[in-house]
């Protein structure tokens, strides 16, 4: 990972400057106001400004909804139609309805914190950090748990999971601990690193592009050309970040929703 | 902080309430700010659709019905035209047949005026070749007897030869 500074350091002379800093200095940013646990740092910033904008852009959306809507309107209601009819309408099914604003606050929530990672003068997503993917999968997992028990009652939920029905005793023995375990454990974990390494995969390969066009594109005619590269394919990977800031929002709240689906329907 | 090395895994306490924060407020805007608009627009839209549906259906309602009514407005009259060219026709065949009786009357009338007329005319002209068939026959009988016979017996004689003389015709 630490391997292009280290080449541009050495194209450089030995004078890049936190070339050979810890890769950690990518993501770590020291408390900016210092107040133990509540203290804030950059990442918090970057979350709370994004977290307003969403804010913003829907309820200035929604603000005074029209039945013919406007561009801003539209756009969010394609948002909320698209949760609503991909995701808790597909997964769920008709009684999904009831999930829609809390599938569209998951998806538009992570949506904007990995936004952060190929917005101008942030350039950090929150989500790699890993408080960020673990307390949305905590929620998630809150949420899925509490519909089962609300749906199947405390005992039955935790029976069906535990032990799924249609199935020989004997198995019991090595399904049980399987079931719980997956259910209960690496739901949340998969939802939570799945989201997390993707962050912090494009994260650094982002930096990686920039540092190198930064690093390589004044030193002609040493690594130029590696430089040229670089600057050209940016875009390329400023895209394809964008695609998995998108595929990444969609995966987690989909998840979520089959998740809930499995939570409402025993027996399967 | 800076002395870690690798990338860390471990969740930072300050990040996570704060995120979670963030989380929740944004989650509130939703439940609170945004999705009670939107379900209302979403039920004012669809019952002014519907509205509109309705009212299309209305309008299309009267105008079928006003379409209707012109068209049996239209077939009332057209049913009205005939009957007024089948009155005509029959009027009109009634009049030809009126004039052509009374022509057939009249003619008859004529015809048998006329008719009268000559036997009229026959009888007087009878009545006259008579009297003059008589006085000649007297003269003639006079003249050949030469003698005067009785008138009155001579008459009844002459009037007998002409009757019988009539008898013929």
């Amino acid at each position: 990972m630490t391997t292009m500074p280290v080449i541009a350091a050495a194209e450089w002379g030995g004078e890049f400057e936190g070339a050979l800093d810890p890769i950690s200095a990518l993501f770590e940013f020291p408390a900016i106001l210092d107040l133990g646990p509540l203290s804030i740092n950059r990442t918090i910033l970057i979350a709370w400004f994004m977290t307003l904008v969403a804010g913003l852009i829907f309820v200035v959306a929604f603000r005074n909804p029209q039945i013919v809507p406007g561009k801003l309107q539209a756009a969010c209601e394609a948002i909320v139609e698209f949760v609503r009819e991909n995701i808790a309408l597909e997964i769920i099914g008709p009684r999904g309805t009831k999930f829609v604003p809390l599938l569209t606050t998951f998806m538009v929530f992570i949506f904007f914190m990995n936004f952060a990672k190929i917005t101008p003068f942030m350039m950090l997503p929150p989500t790699s950090r890993a408080a960020w993917p673990l307390f949305l999968a905590l929620t998630a997992w809150v949420v899925y748990v509490g519909v089962g028990i609300k749906e199947q009652g405390f005992g039955s939920y935790f029976k069906e999971l535990a032990f799924p029905p249609g199935v020989p005793k004997v198995l019991y023995v090595i399904l049980t601990p399987i079931e719980v375990v997956s259910n209960l454990i690496l739901r949340p974990f998969t939802l939570a690193v799945r989201l997390f390494a993707n962050m912090v995969a494009g994260h650094i390969l982002i930096v990686i592009t920039l540092v190198a066009i930064h690093v390589f594109l004044p030193s002609f005619p040493v690594g130029w050309s590696l430089g040229v590269f670089a600057l050209l394919v940016s875009p390329a990977v400023f895209g394809f970040e964008l695609l998995i800031i998108i595929l990444q929002a969609y995966i987690f709240t989909m998840l979520t929703a089959v998740y809930i689906a499995s939570s409402m329907e025993p027996a399967h | 902080m800076l002395t870690v090395v690798g990338i860390v895994l471990l969740p930072d306490t300050p990040e996570l309430i704060w995120g979670f924060v963030a989380f929740a407020l944004l989650m509130a805007a939703m439940f609170k700010l945004v999705f009670p608009k939107l379900n209302q627009m979403l039920e004012d839209r669809g019952s002014a659709i519907q509205g509109q549906i309705e009212e299309a259906e209305r309008t299309r309602q009267q105008a079928e019905e006003l379409r209707r009514q012109y068209e049996q407005q239209l077939a009332d009259a057209r049913v009205q035209a005939e009957e007024i060219l089948a009155e005509a026709r029959t009027q009109a065949e009634e009049v030809r047949r009126e004039a052509a009786a009374r022509g057939d009357e009249e003619a008859q009338a004529i015809l048998a005026r006329a008719r009268e007329d000559s036997a009229a005319e026959r009888g007087r002209l009878v009545n006259e070749l008579r009297g003059q068939v008589a006085t000649l026959s007297v003269e003639l009988a006079g003249k050949i007897v030469q003698k005067e016979i009785d008138a009155e017996q001579h008459r009844s004689l002459v009037d007998q030869y002409i009757n019988e003389l009539s008898g013929l015709n």
